[in-house]
């Protein structure tokens, strides 16, 4: 598979302030490409950039093999784009927003093809009401619909599943995997929840502070066989000295007084819990989580790795 | 894309929004309530306009015919179209940032020349649209409620008498004067809306300068006289001039004359030099533009 989108040393200051710090990773043709991080990370910013909706302080997009600074409108032409939530003209009705910005799209485009691209996303019931009765779930989806209505190439969904509800996440998350599984196309989705990222993505980069952390392949950066575990007890204090002498004492981690975080195999999350059972320590709560969930939870409480 | 489909999609847009008939219901609203004040009580008002020329003219005929109305009401409702003007162009750019769909449009293959140029177009035919509706209230209905005749127009120091024959093409030449003035105000209130999410600013800011300008027209001090032939406010009633005319020797009208034609292209010159000043910058700040909306 060949190189989509390449994003090369990408930096982006606002005074002094970067909000994007010397980014690099590509996106693969035909993958879901998760761009994960926390809210402020410099996700959005960093999509702005590849969209050519802000300018980079430094660094290079290329999409398609061109540069987004000297080609923009020919790679726009295979590009659809939803930024951040997706706002609408509310006096006008939901195909009346499609057909407009499908006009804009510079392809003409029947309506049939507009009322199946609205279908696709759920909305071909809905077509003629105004979008300002739309529920949020709802104007996510024709904002998709309007990223797609030109049949592009290369899809950018920022923070796509944001303000939904359950039924909503799980539709969006069924759109992304049958574009990218039945009609072949390249996603970046962007999110700051790594549980979706999880079931959609082929591979991903996390983000923090406008720096890469990590990038890879979903599969090899989850791996099973290593959790952390979050313990809450009746005596965290015991509990932590019992596992400090214990052979877990390499996993044991930095964590609040509240809490005990320690790495370990999968395996050996029931022999840990009977240890701390059998010497009278009362279990309140055990988590389980993988190597990589640990690792972005740690960012976002700000602990070190 | 095509130039023609940005402009389509832009007048779509703009005679889509509610806000844009305000300013249709407004002119309406004013007009009519002009007209039926002349139709009501008109006929005193003129006599006693005409009190100090009873002595020294024999008047004929219907004075205040539909000519004069309209010329009463553009003279009036002028000043206050700039408002109804700036509350669509100061929206063009900064209502779509407050709403988010800038973003969206840039991400769509549709050079930003292109959409800003297409835009201020689309914002200009809404001002010459509303032009056109003013003058359809103010001279079509007006002729129709009042008739035409000869127009007579006072001034502190003169009366001028035009033809009935040569008026229509004044008025023709007056609107398009007119809807210059206005171009230029929306073309201002466009620039402005570029720098603002919303379009309370752009609208606040276009008045603000229109009333600072015509302060400094007013104020005779020699540091402003400098400047005040190159301020746009300076020309915006430039229209009248279409209606002085040139007499012969037995004091005449010359049909088909103006009186000072260099003055009226003069004033037409600075306010298109505005317009296209206003777009230029316009163009250059939108392709420098982060778009952080």
């Amino acid at each position: 598979m060949s190189m989509l989108l390449e994003v090369t040393h990408l930096t982006k200051s606002f005074g002094s302030f970067t909000a994007v710090d010397d980014l690099s990773f590509s996106v693969k043709e035909g993958e879901v490409y998760g761009f994960l991080g926390q809210n402020g990370a410099g996700k959005s910013t960093t999509i702005r950039m590849i969209l050519s909706l802000i300018r980079p302080t430094g660094g290079s997009i290329n999409i398609f093999g061109m540069s987004i600074e000297k080609e923009r409108e020919k790679i726009l032409h295979q590009v659809g784009a939803v930024v951040e939530k997706p706002d609408l003209y509310r006096y006008m009705t939901g195909y009346e927003n499609l057909n407009v910005f499908a006009k804009l799209s510079n392809k003409k485009i029947a309506r049939a093809e507009l009322m199946k691209c609205l279908e696709l996303v759920g909305l071909d019931k809905r077509a003629k009401d105004p979008v300002r009765v739309y529920s949020q779930g709802m104007k996510q989806r024709l904002g998709i619909a309007v990223a797609l209505v030109h049949n592009p190439s290369l899809i950018i969904l920022d923070e796509p599943t944001n303000g939904l509800d359950p039924q909503g996440i799980a539709d969006v998350r069924n759109l992304i995997l049958m574009l990218s599984k039945e009609q072949g196309k390249t996603l970046l989705v962007s999110s700051h929840l790594l549980s979706e990222m999880e079931q959609v993505a082929d591979s991903m980069v996390i983000i923090n502070k406008g720096k890469k952390l990590v990038e890879g392949k979903v599969n090899a950066l989850l791996n099973p066989d290593k959790v952390q575990l979050e313990i809450i007890t009746d005596n965290n204090m015991l509990a932590k000295q019992l596992i400090a002498n214990s052979a877990w004492s390499k996993g044991l981690r930095n964590a609040p007084d509240q809490k005990i975080l320690v790495d370990t195999s999968a395996d050996a999350v029931p022999i840990l819990s009977r240890y701390l059972v059998e010497h009278n320590i009362g279990i309140f709560s055990l988590r389980s989580m993988n190597s990589l969930e640990a690792y972005f939870l740690s960012l976002t409480s700000g602990n070190e790795v | 894309m095509k130039f023609s489909n940005i402009v389509h999609i832009e007048l779509y847009k703009i005679f889509r929004k509610p806000r844009t008939y305000i300013a249709f219901g407004a002119i309406a609203a004013i007009v009519g309530l002009i007209q039926l004040g002349f139709y009501a009580d008109g006929e005193s008002y003129m006599k006693f306009g005409m009190q100090s020329l009873s002595d020294s003219f024999d008047v004929n005929g219907n004075i205040m015919n539909g000519y004069l109305m309209a010329f009463i009401i553009l003279q009036t409702l002028l000043v206050h179209v700039p408002l109804l003007i700036a509350l669509v162009a100061g929206d063009m750019i900064s209502g779509e940032a407050n709403q988010g769909t800038l973003r969206l449009l840039l991400t769509k293959p549709v050079s930003r020349a292109n959409l800003i140029i297409g835009k201020f177009i689309a914002s200009a035919i809404y001002t010459i649209v509303l032009l056109l509706w003013m003058a359809v209230w103010a001279l079509a209905i007006s002729i129709m409620i009042f008739g035409a005749d000869d127009m007579l127009i006072l001034k502190s120091d003169m009366v001028t008498q035009i033809l009935a024959s040569d008026v229509m093409w004044r008025y023709v030449a007056a609107f398009g004067f007119a809807a210059l003035a206005m171009l230029t105000v929306s073309s201002l209130s466009f620039f402005l809306s570029l720098f603002a999410e919303n379009s309370i600013g752009p609208i606040m800011a276009t008045m603000s300068i229109i009333i600072v300008f015509t302060i400094l027209n007013t104020l005779d001090l020699p540091i402003f006289n400098a400047v005040k032939p190159y301020l746009f406010t300076s020309h915006m009633l430039g229209w009248k001039g279409f209606f002085d005319v040139t007499v012969n020797e037995s004091n005449e009208q010359i049909v088909g004359s103006i009186e000072n034609l260099p003055a009226v292209l003069f004033s037409a010159g600075i306010l298109v030099l505005h317009v296209i000043g206003f777009l230029l910058a316009s163009v250059i700040v939108f392709k420098r533009k982060d778009i952080m909306s």
